[in-house]
């Protein structure tokens, strides 16, 4: 491997953690302020991705525009879900199993609904961007992932500004602290929740339709990248929207590079190997199990840790 | 004690939701085998919903219309009972679901009593499948599974209208090397091969090799690589693929992970001198995903609606009358052929006795096919072995047949300009 073809996969790196951040980030303000594990999210997911492909077939928009018009849209939806069924699971420190079974439940529906309504074929967004790369020599970068970055960055950024500087990111992260301290000093836990469930399914909607922009999909969109989820809200520490950006940037590294560096094999002598890439899918599984049992807050907590000692 | 009540609230209305989007969308396939009377039942169980629900739902297509040409013409003439029977289907969706395929099969085998099951796309669930008929002694066609793997077990009741995976395999490196006797491609060139991690890949790559290997100098593989089926990303693999300065991409893969494939393969600024993904190539999906980015693109399939022979043309006709659509690429054309063949097979036996039938697929041979050669019947392990053609996607929507020549509609562009 040449210093260029570390290049290419350092920016293949760098994009994918930017479209891992932006499908994990809905899900991990859920948990913060609610400890469900929204096991609705792919349904979400695949939810913004046809709402994206309906604007762009129908009335032309640009994808970019539609996935700004999913926010809205989607936090409307969110809250409109919390109001018929979340508000109704009993409160809890710790995720519980009836918060599990109704949101798997609800995915299931989602998924019927999309079934009924779009079939099984498989969409897709067309645009000239799609297949399209910018180049410099033998660096290679595709347009639509490098928008879709921008886009997830930026939407990172400003999920950032509103927790740390708006009434309601104050209130949800008090929630996420210490939601009994925060009811005593008047923070209206059901309305923070729900605002909380909306701002968590605008964001998962959102990033479907970023998404759509670059993968084909159908009902059963988004169950791949909810696995992929989990584990980075499980590196970045459960309840940290910097975390997840570190969770993402970790899984992304690791899963882009471990099947492209060779590493030492003892066999009849020392060699080098690489990891066949039909095993790419095991390194999420393998992190998932390493992050709970070592790093059972996150990478964001181990540093904060580190911090605070320092 | 509020808070339980509340919750069972919230159950109650998810499981109504549940119940009325879930009817909505499994009424209309169970209703379908609900018909009865002195009939044939033939068991079909295909992916309708899932990851293979595009081609699951073209062979489901190419079964109906088989048997309403045979219902039309009055059914299937069964000696034993001195007259003519209709064909009635029993239908199941296996959600494209290894698992839950098996278990329909064994269902529609046992529960249903099916005088005989078609089944099996894609290999993963045929795979699956294709442990139960021996257990039944009920006669089974796949019109989508092919891997080597299925039909050396020794089963009995066990048919695959599809020719071996490893036959596709052998048919690319062949046209490839044609490509090199015509002068379009220099000899030596690299071959990077990537591969789904299914016995559908294993097998591509084994034909690939032993054809380079009874042919040394004319190509050399560089890269071996296997995917996971259904992946979203494949940037690291492609980057692989970059790196190991091949002249040559074969891929093998099915339609979701082609599409995802091809066009991060576009974005990543590759280019060889050819591009194939085994038995994917023309579909029309692949085209309204990717436009221009599927042309020159090369597939080794067991059917064409190129095809110049009459039966060919008449399959097509009749498709579009009734689906409002041409078929797309091979899949309907294969699952026609299985309910046809089976049809004869159950009309020779002159019984529905399932072993009669059985000894009559064995030894069939169907003419007027709508497949290569024109006639199709299985070797001894149940398998058919018809040849393969090369198709090419060309600018402007078009495919041209370009291997073998006599069935040639136009000449290979090599290399990809």
């Amino acid at each position: 491997m040449t210093a260029v073809d570390y290049i290419n996969l350092l920016i293949s790196s760098l994009l994918l953690a930017g479209i891992y951040a932006a499908m994990a980030v809905g899900m991990t303000v859920i948990y913060g302020v609610m400890k469900i594990v929204n096991l609705a999210h792919a349904g979400f997911l695949m939810l913004g991705a046809y709402f994206a492909y309906e604007l762009f077939d129908r009335f032309h928009l640009h994808p970019m525009l539609c996935a700004a018009l999913a926010l809205p849209v989607f936090f409307v939806f969110g809250m409109a879900v919390h109001w018929l069924l979340v508000r109704w699971l009993p409160k809890s420190d710790t995720p519980t199993l009836a918060s599990l079974l109704l949101m798997f439940g609800f995915w299931q529906v989602l998924q019927n609904i999309g079934n009924l309504v779009w079939g099984t074929q498989a969409y897709s967004i067309l645009t000239p961007l799609t297949i399209s790369s910018v180049r410099w020599g033998e660096i290679s970068v595709p347009k639509v992932s490098l928008v879709v970055f921008a886009a997830a960055a930026a939407s990172l950024v400003l999920l950032r500004f509103v927790f740390n500087y708006s009434w309601f990111g104050r209130s949800m992260r008090s929630l996420i602290q210490n939601p009994y301290a925060a009811q005593i000093v008047g923070v209206d836990d059901r309305r923070t929740a729900m605002l909380s469930f909306g701002l968590g399914t605008a964001f998962a909607g959102f990033a479907g339709a970023l998404l759509a922009t670059l993968f084909p999909f159908t009902p059963d969109f988004g169950a791949s990248f909810q696995l992929r989820a989990f584990v980075i809200i499980v590196l970045g520490g459960l309840e940290s929207v910097s975390g997840v950006a570190l969770g993402a940037l970790i899984l992304a590294l690791l899963e882009t590079f471990s099947i492209n560096l060779p590493f030492p094999w003892y066999s009849h002598g020392w060699t080098k190997v690489y990891l066949p890439a039909s095993y790419q899918p095991a390194v999420s599984f393998v992190l998932l199990v390493v992050a709970l049992l070592v790093l059972p807050r996150g990478v964001a907590g181990l540093l904060e840790r580190k911090w605070r000692t320092a | 004690m509020k808070n339980l009540s509340q919750l069972r609230a919230a159950l109650c209305r998810l499981v109504a939701l549940v119940i009325v989007t879930g009817a909505l969308g499994v009424v209309p396939a169970a209703a379908q085998g609900a018909s009865s009377g002195d009939a044939i039942t033939v068991g079909v169980v295909m992916p309708i919903t899932g990851r293979e629900a595009k081609p699951g739902q073209y062979q489901k297509e190419g079964i109906e219309l088989a048997i309403k040409q045979i219902n039309d013409a009055g059914g299937i003439m069964v000696k034993d009972k001195g007259k003519k029977l209709l064909i009635k289907e029993v239908f199941y969706d296996d959600g494209s679901d290894s698992a839950k395929s098996a278990a329909l099969a064994e269902r529609v085998m046992s529960s249903d009593n099916a005088t005989a099951v078609i089944g099996g796309y894609s290999t993963a669930l045929g795979e699956a499948e294709s442990v139960m008929p021996d257990r039944y002694q009920t006669p089974w066609l796949t019109a989508g599974a092919a891997a080597t793997s299925i039909f050396s077990r020794g089963y009995k009741y066990t048919f695959g209208v599809l020719s071996p995976i490893k036959l596709l395999g052998v048919t690319t490196a062949e046209f490839l090397g044609s490509l090199v006797d015509q002068g379009k491609l220099k000899k030596g060139l690299k071959i990077a091969l990537v591969v789904e991690n299914t016995d559908h890949g294993v097998d591509y790559v084994n034909g690939i090799q032993e054809w380079i290997k009874a042919h040394p100098g004319y190509f050399e593989v560089v890269l071996s690589e296997k995917f996971e089926l259904g992946g979203t990303d494949f940037s690291g693999l492609l980057q692989k693929v970059k790196t190991s300065r091949a002249d040559i991409f074969l891929s093998d893969a099915h339609l979701q992970d082609y599409i995802t494939m091809q066009r991060q393969y576009l974005q990543a600024g590759l280019h060889h001198q050819v591009i194939s993904y085994g038995a994917r190539g023309p579909e029309s999906d692949a085209r309204k995903a990717l436009g221009a980015g599927t042309d020159y693109i090369l597939a080794a399939l067991w059917w064409s609606d190129k095809l110049p022979y009459a039966q060919a043309q008449k399959f097509i006709t009749d498709y579009k009358a009734m689906y409002n659509r041409g078929p797309d690429s091979w899949y309907a054309a294969t699952a026609y052929d299985a309910m046809r063949i089976l049809a004869q097979s159950i009309e020779a036996a002159g019984t529905l006795k399932k072993d009669k039938i059985r000894d009559q697929l064995a030894k069939a041979q169907l003419k007027g096919s709508l497949l290569p050669g024109q006639v199709l019947s299985f070797g001894p392990n149940g398998q058919a072995g018809y040849p393969f053609l090369v198709v090419q996607n060309k600018p402007g929507d078009k495919t041209d047949i370009v291997y073998p020549k006599d069935a040639a509609t136009g000449a290979a562009v090599a290399p990809i300009p």
